[in-house]
């Protein structure tokens, strides 16, 4: 998927590795720079978080990613179209779960795939139930059901545990590790949750003034922590006290 | 009388709960009753209507030109049945409602599926159809029995005209309604504008459109049974207007009854079509 506009003459072409590439990128709101000439390459299986304060631009940028906003300059490229989980499930709520599942998937034996990714995240005995009947933390399951079913090479997550409580939010990240390690699209996840990033990712992105400013690999448990304290530093956060 | 022995069961059936009616105040008592006795209770206030207005008729205090006794009324309703002449009406009056309502229908769901996707639509279509809708419908009469006779054409004519606005409103209503961010959805799991409206926009606009259709099954009698009483050879209102030449109240309340009935089992059927159509609705669904 190509979003027009002048390649730079630097740009490489994305290896057979890349999930997607983004060059460049420009997009902004009247005067307000939101994106200022952001690059960025995920891997297929790797897992990036994206760190940011609100309106810093990270919704902007998956959005664009996923082909829902016009960036202004910039290319993007990537190999198919995304999948995305949304904060909100967004499932139909006209529809039985294994059709919300299905949507948009044109194959003949779509209700056997739809059932596979259901039974994926732990809903196999509900494909006929309606969304109604679900938790939130069910509903949210169906969603990346309904994402994973596509084989997308890049999965696209914005902000998808926000709304759970924080038990359902750690059954979650399970489930989303595991199921990313077994299909292993690219992932950008988009939190404002420093703990989840750090739980969650390969490599975390800070996003300042319309690009990167921090990047950082995470490691071991060690790691882990010294990069907590400097990532809420680099979010702005005051962390010199009362951190154990 | 049966409708008698209805209301004297009816009171057996819990004499010491409604005995307290009069002695608690209200809220007291809607605490105390069970569903049931609210149920009966909610039936008897009718029934003791119905049994007075018969009282009233057979002792001689309502002449029957000006109210015919219930049983009288049954009567009548049993011996045009027999003679063939009711049920003939009825379908004809059933077919008119029914073209009317399938013509003004698709007229009103089309305008209003345009108006609802396109803002081109809406600017060539919408100012028009809220213009005519301004007029009350059946003050066109005399110019539709202009243009139609008093044939068949100016009843449907009616009716569609009566059916088309609720129709068009609600379904353009409904499609403005649907969630955009659903609609989003759509396109990123890669659903062609076709599907996208089969999935998710007609779907979602669906509780609007039933809506509508209630509304407009309600218009569709109304317009009947106005049409009906102007000039119609047969039908239910041509019924009501004979029996008023030889002064037969008795056939006159008979039809105003099985307008009523008809009424109703539209509204039903209405609702039966959510329930069936709207399974996936808090709202409309069964029970979990």
């Amino acid at each position: 998927m190509t979003l027009h506009v002048s390649p730079p003459p630097h740009l490489s072409p994305p290896g057979p590795t890349a999930a997607v590439v983004v060059t460049n990128l420009k997009r902004a709101y009247r005067d307000r720079v939101v994106l200022d000439h952001l690059s960025l390459r995920i891997e297929r299986g790797e897992f990036v978080a994206l760190l940011g304060e609100s309106g810093c631009g990270k919704t902007t940028l998956l959005r664009a990613l996923a082909g829902l906003d016009r960036v202004q300059g910039g290319l993007i490229v990537a190999p198919r179209r995304p999948a995305v989980v949304f904060q909100e499930h967004r499932l139909l709520p006209w529809d039985s779960l294994w059709r919300n599942v299905a949507l948009g998937l044109r194959a003949a034996d779509a209700r056997e795939r739809a059932a596979a990714a259901l039974a994926e995240v732990g809903l196999g005995d509900r494909l006929d139930d309606w969304p109604r009947n679900l938790s939130g933390g069910q509903a949210q399951r169906v969603a990346l059901a309904r994402a994973l079913v596509q084989q997308p090479e890049l999965l696209l997550l914005d902000e998808p545990f926000a709304a759970l409580d924080a038990l359902t939010r750690i059954r979650m990240h399970d489930l989303v590790r595991e199921l990313v390690t077994n299909h292993r699209p690219g992932v950008l996840l988009v939190t404002h949750d420093v703990d989840e990033a750090i739980a969650l990712a390969d490599r975390i992105l800070v996003m300042e003034g319309g690009a990167i400013a921090f990047e950082h690999r995470t490691g071991g448990e060690r790691t882990a922590r010294v990069t907590r304290a400097q990532l809420l530093s680099e979010l702005g956060v005051d962390v010199s006290h009362g951190l154990t | 009388m049966t409708d008698i022995e209805k209301v004297a069961t009816a009171h057996e059936f819990h004499p010491a709960q409604l005995a307290e009616d009069a002695a608690f105040p209200e809220q007291a008592n809607a605490f105390e009753l069970g569903e049931l006795s609210l149920l009966v209770l909610s039936w008897a206030a009718p029934i003791v209507l119905v049994v007075a207005w018969e009282i009233l008729a057979r002792t001689g205090w309502l002449s029957p030109q000006v109210l015919p006794a219930p049983s009288k009324v049954l009567e009548t309703a049993s011996k045009l049945v027999r003679s063939g002449s009711l049920l003939e009406d009825l379908a004809v009056s059933l077919r008119r409602a029914a073209v009317g309502f399938v013509i003004g229908g698709s007229i009103g769901l089309v305008l209003g599926t345009l108006v609802g996707f396109s803002r081109i639509a809406e600017a060539a279509i919408d100012r028009s159809v809220q213009m005519v809708r301004a007029i009350p419908f059946l003050a066109l009469l005399p110019l539709v029995i202009v243009w139609f006779g008093v044939g068949e054409g100016q009843k449907i004519f009616l009716v569609a005209l009566g059916v088309s606005f609720p129709i068009y409103i609600n379904t353009t209503l409904g499609i403005r309604q649907v969630d955009p961010k659903l609609i989003e959805l759509g396109h990123i799991q890669g659903l062609d504008a076709l599907r996208l409206i089969h999935r998710i926009i007609l779907p979602g606009a669906l509780p609007s459109i039933l809506t509508g259709v209630r509304y407009a099954l309600a218009t569709a009698w109304l317009a009947l049974v106005v049409a009906e009483t102007i000039g119609a050879q047969s039908g239910i209102g041509f019924l009501a207007m004979d029996a008023r030449e030889f002064l037969r109240t008795d056939v006159i309340v008979l039809t105003i009854v099985i307008y009523a009935l008809i009424g109703v089992a539209a509204d039903a059927v209405a609702r039966l079509l959510e329930r069936r159509l709207l399974t996936w609705h808090p709202n409309y669904g069964p029970a979990r």
